[in-house]
This record gives structure tokens, C-alpha cells and sequence, in this order.
């Protein structure tokens, strides 16, 4: 397995996020996030779904079902910012996973730093570069990051800190 | 422009099963010459050996960024220009 840094991954990341966000067509904020796993590319046809559960566990998990089917199990009565990162940050599990991921490599490159690389693809994801750039241009205060892209603020906070140090 | 060209390549590859297997296939020079690349970039890319997809854009970008830190190396003046008095002046100052 290739070695890579973090940076390089994080640029893989991003790029891929950048994709997802493309093939929604999304001109501008919020990123539709629960649109693109009830209505997902064709290729990922057997790999997105949503399926409403009360965990006290976690907020939202990823799993296939017996027949290889993938859904993110999202906790009913989260708040709407939290329950948006959740299913954002599991789409991470749905892509590496995928007959897609796999036949890519995604799988070698993020499995070994999981839960990092899904809290970084969820927060760009929702907050992508070239939608920051045009609706938080003249203020990227983390309230109106919260306010504009409907994250949570500890997301909108991570996503200030990584921008101030691009 | 090049590592434009290469973002666009990794955010298409997620939903457009023709680029991997492009890659799978040893058909990347194919997509390569779609792209806004140098000759020698390209030719540098078509060389790569990656056993996936991850792999070959992960090595892309570090071939296409040492590319760019070398040209930037090539375009931006000195930090030290303006602040080492030129030779030619301080010798004319003395003859003065």
C-alpha cells in the first residue's frame, strides 16, 4: 500500500467532495446532502440510502445490509445542522465501500485514518471552496458559515481554522 | 493551470466510471490528452506506474505541485533584489 501524507490525502479528499458537489449542481448554499443519498449518481445506485433510526449510540452510522445494499442510519430526532454533518460524514463509508471506491483505491487511502478523513470530507463537502469563496467572500465569521451552510458550529469553526491556514 | 486540470480529473473520477477505467485499462494517456497540461507534464503522468486509481492522482499531485514550486522558483524575483547595492553603483561611487 502507497504512503501518503496528510495533506495529500486531504487534497484527494477535497476533490472528490468537490465531484459530489458538481454533479449536484449546486449554485449555492446549503449543499443538499440528503437529496444526493435518497437520489444518488447511477453509479452509486445500491450504495446510498437513508434509513431513519432511534440510537442512543450514535447520531448516524453506515452499514450494508445482508444483500450488499448501503444506507446511513441517521438518528431521527437530531438537530437539522447535526443530522446534515452525520449523513455527510457517512457518505465517506458509502464511497470507500462502493464498488466504485474500492475499484478506485479509496479504501486503502482513507481506512486507516477513517474518522478524520470523514469529519474533513463532511465539512468540505457542505462548505466547498468555490461556494466559501462566493457567498462568505467578505465575512467568514463561523456564525454566518453556520447560518448560510447549515452546519454545526464546531464544523464551521474546523472549516475557519482550515481556511485561515490555506 | 496543470494542477487545475488535475483537481478536475479526481473530482470527475467519483462519478464518471470512464476515468478509472481508463486507468484499469492503460488507456490514461487518452484522458491525459484531454487535459490542460504541459508535454512534459504529460509525458511525465503517462510514465506513472500506481497500482489504483488513488495512487496514480496522489503521485500526479506531487509531480504537478514540484512542477509549479519550480516555476514559481523561475518567475518571482529575489526576496534579496533592491536590498544588495548593485556592484556597478558602489564601484562608480568610489571612483567618484
Amino acid at each position: 500500500m502507497m504512503t501518503c501524507t496528510k495533506n495529500e490525502r486531504q487534497w484527494f479528499l477535497q476533490n472528490i467532495a468537490q465531484g459530489l458537489v458538481d454533479y449536484l449542481s449546486v449554485m449555492r448554499p446549503p449543499v443538499p446532502i440528503e437529496d444526493l443519498l435518497r437520489n444518488p449518481p447511477a453509479l452509486y445506485d445500491s450504495d446510498f440510502g437513508v434509513v431513519e433510526m432511534n440510537s442512543e449510540l450514535w447520531d448516524a452510522t453506515f452499514a450494508r445490509l445482508p444483500d450488499q445494499s448501503g444506507h446511513v442510519f441517521v438518528h431521527s430526532n437530531l438537530d437539522p445542522e447535526t443530522r446534515r454533518f452525520a449523513l455527510a460524514r457517512e457518505t465517506l463509508s458509502a464511497l470507500i465501500t462502493s464498488k466504485h471506491g474500492q475499484k478506485m483505491g479509496l479504501f486503502e487511502l482513507v481506512e486507516p485514518h477513517l474518522r478524520e478523513s470523514a469529519e474533513f470530507f463532511a465539512r468540505i463537502l457542505l462548505a466547498p471552496p468555490r461556494l466559501l469563496c462566493r457567498f462568505c467572500a467578505d465575512d467568514r465569521s463561523v456564525m454566518k458559515m453556520v447560518a448560510d451552510f447549515k452546519i454545526p458550529i464546531h464544523a464551521a469553526s474546523k472549516r475557519c481554522e482550515e481556511l485561515s491556514m490555506a | 493551470m496543470s494542477m487545475q486540470s488535475l483537481n478536475q480529473l479526481v473530482a470527475r473520477s467519483i462519478i464518471d466510471p470512464g476515468i478509472v477505467q481508463a486507468f484499469t485499462s492503460g488507456s490514461m494517456s487518452e484522458i491525459l490528452d484531454e487535459m490542460d497540461l504541459s508535454p512534459e507534464l504529460r509525458s511525465d503522468l503517462g510514465q506513472l506506474e500506481a497500482r489504483s486509481f488513488v495512487e496514480f492522482a496522489i503521485k500526479a499531485y506531487r509531480i504537478v505541485k514540484a512542477s509549479e514550486a519550480r516555476l514559481l522558483e523561475i518567475d518571482l524575483p529575489s526576496p534579496m533584489a533592491g536590498l544588495i547595492p548593485d556592484r556597478d553603483y558602489l564601484e562608480d561611487d568610489q571612483a567618484a
